[in-house]
């Protein structure tokens, strides 16, 4: 550590350090999407009575990989009537849009390694962790809305159209549901947020204190990502596959990724804000036990997804619209009201 | 060194971004890369030690105005525009004159009065002018006054928009005066000797559909006479 610190300086190695932790991050993203899709495939099945995938590997493990294989020996087809300089860019924008988001998270607490020492579990410490998220996020609608525009085709019109809407709409009630979190704890830096959760022996949770703020976040969180119930931009009984209806091979399994990045990085956000993030009993004496407590949270709410795709009926294009603006949104801006006024007469 | 490497990365970004968004002929291309210099320019945001300001201009330009202008593009269908010759030709020279003026001008201050590094950033503490916490103080202590007059001036123009959009959707359901029997609003009573979707003047939306309720009722009962007559049959045989 010394000679390194001597030969690139204290900013370079924190560099280094970021550009390591990037990669890791974005490997075991991969995997967890992976795995994920596995998941998922075997949770529905286990849902509705069938099998599901078993055949590759032993219980069906090996599935993702050749999934990938598939995905990269199609055929890439082009529509001709398709614009095709932003057909390519769609995808791009939505699967950057969807991995960057992820290096504000703290996944642990800092813990002391045998070769560098001290380290904090998280990439990149922000002063403005939040926003950054929800820019990043609400940059990600754009490569949907030209996917579905670029396509040239009417379902992918109207799927990119649906999904633009829904998440323009749901994203007020999200970030009004976040206000209530960072009014008590007074920062939009993730790590402090996780951090003052972590009295009462890991269990001050912000859940307990912003509990209406948690379920408007969970269902807007939902809609976000277009997962069922409000999965109408890929309503496959009008839009065949909505805004990627055109896309095939690897630019398919681009916003196949991406959808499920989301979903990953939402989940990841509700642990942080609401769950304690990596809090939890013990983790002040066992520190690698938070690591474990984030993911943990984090795996419960991926589970959640899955659970209530097997669930839940599709919403009407209509009824989500006016759920989002008629009765999310009002019940988000009462819990901010609430909050501010109990934060500035009792905190 | 970084920080200038970085400058003329976006500063480069947001410049051909900028020409690229009058250049393009096609709406979409525009809108695209407008967001692309709003991209740029927070970026400089943040070389400049103003993360909440960056975040800021990513949610709010690029992440909603830009998505609600695709989004308009998209619904309307914009056609390209077509190449036309240029009317006003003879701004051209004027324009480039003012161009070299204006780049003579920088480089006069940047050669005479010394370089970037000349200007005097004493006194200012920047790492913490464009942090979260001092922006939130200023705005809701020294300028609050500006700072809610512009919230009244937002709102002014969100009931302006309403208003507009109101009011060409409200003639839709006042009655057509010239039709016969149209004073008469609860109408269409005497659906119900009517054949099927025979709608006369007048006829408002409810009529339509206590209209369509009562043939769906029929049908229902007529099958369920029908059922239970062979319903019978079976049973004799």
């Amino acid at each position: 550590m010394e000679w390194l610190n001597e030969t690139i300086g204290q900013a370079g190695v924190r560099g280094l350090g970021q550009l390591i932790g990037i990669n890791i991050a974005f490997v075991a993203v991969m995997m967890v999407v992976a795995y994920t899709v596995l998941a998922e495939r075997r949770v529905l099945a286990f849902i509705q009575g069938r099998l599901g995938p078993n055949r590759v590997g032993p219980g069906g493990i090996l599935q993702p990989f050749a999934d990938l294989l598939k995905f990269i020996f199609k055929e890439e087809i082009t529509p001709t009537a398709a614009t095709r300089f932003v057909f390519f860019l769609a995808p791009m924008i939505a699967v950057i849009a969807a991995f960057m988001p992820i290096i504000v998270y703290p996944f642990g607490p800092t813990i002391n390694l045998p070769v560098v020492g001290e380290v904090s579990l998280v990439i990149a410490r922000m002063d403005i962790g939040l926003l950054y998220v929800l820019g990043i996020t609400s940059i990600g609608v754009y490569g949907i809305a030209l996917a579905g525009w670029a396509s040239n085709s009417k379902y992918s019109l109207m799927g990119a159209l649906r999904a633009s809407a829904q998440m323009i709409s749901y994203e007020l009630s999200l970030g009004l549901s976040l206000i209530g979190v960072v009014l008590l704890s007074g920062t939009l830096d993730l790590y402090s947020i996780v951090e003052q959760q972590s009295s009462w022996g890991g269990m001050k949770w912000n859940i307990f204190f912003q509990p209406l703020g948690f379920i408007i976040y969970l269902i807007s969180a939902i809609a976000e990502t277009n997962r069922v119930p409000f999965d109408l931009p890929e309503a496959e009984t009008e839009l065949v596959a909505g805004f990627h209806t055109e896309y095939s091979a690897l630019k398919f399994a681009l916003f196949f990724m991406a959808e499920y990045v989301n979903m990953f990085t939402v989940s990841m956000l509700a642990t942080t804000l609401f769950l304690g993030g990596w809090n939890g009993p013990l983790v002040d004496k066992l520190p690698f036990l938070g690591v474990l407590y984030f993911f943990g949270k984090v795996f419960f709410f991926l589970f959640l997804y899955i659970w209530l795709r097997g669930t839940l009926p599709r919403f009407r294009f209509d009824q989500l619209m006016s759920f989002g603006w008629k009765f999310l949104l009002p019940f988000a801006i009462l819990n901010v009201i609430v909050t501010a006024t109990v934060a500035f007469f009792w905190f | 060194m970084l920080t200038i490497l970085l400058f003329i990365l976006f500063g480069g970004m947001a410049v051909g971004c900028a020409v690229a968004v009058v250049a393009q002929r096609n709406p979409l291309y525009s809108a695209i890369s407008l967001v692309g210099v709003f991209i740029s320019l927070a970026c400089l945001y943040m070389t400049l030690a103003a993360p909440f300001i960056a975040a800021v201009q990513i949610i709010v330009y690029a992440g909603a105005i830009m998505v609600l202008v695709v989004f308009v593009i998209m619904l309307l269908n914009v056609e390209e525009e077509a190449h036309r010759p240029l009317r006003l030709r003879y701004l051209v020279p004027i324009a480039v004159a003012l161009a070299a003026i204006l780049i003579a001008e920088a480089a006069f201050i940047l050669t005479l009065r010394g370089g970037p590094e000349r200007v005097d950033t004493t006194g200012v503490p920047a790492s913490d002018v464009g942090l979260t916490a001092s922006i939130g103080t200023g705005l809701f202590t020294e300028y609050l006054l500006p700072f809610e007059v512009t919230s009244v001036l937002i709102l002014m123009a969100l009931v302006g928009a309403i208003t507009l959009a109101r009011r060409t959707l409200a003639p839709a359901s006042t009655p057509e005066p010239e039709f016969a029997g149209a004073s008469e609003y609860v109408l269409g009573e005497d659906y119900a000797s009517r054949p099927t979707g025979v709608i006369q003047p007048g006829d408002t939306e409810a009529t339509g559909q206590a209209m369509a309720r009562m043939h769906i009722k029929q049908e229902e009962e007529a099958m369920r006479a029908k059922h239970s007559t062979t319903g019978e049959e079976e049973g004799e045989g």
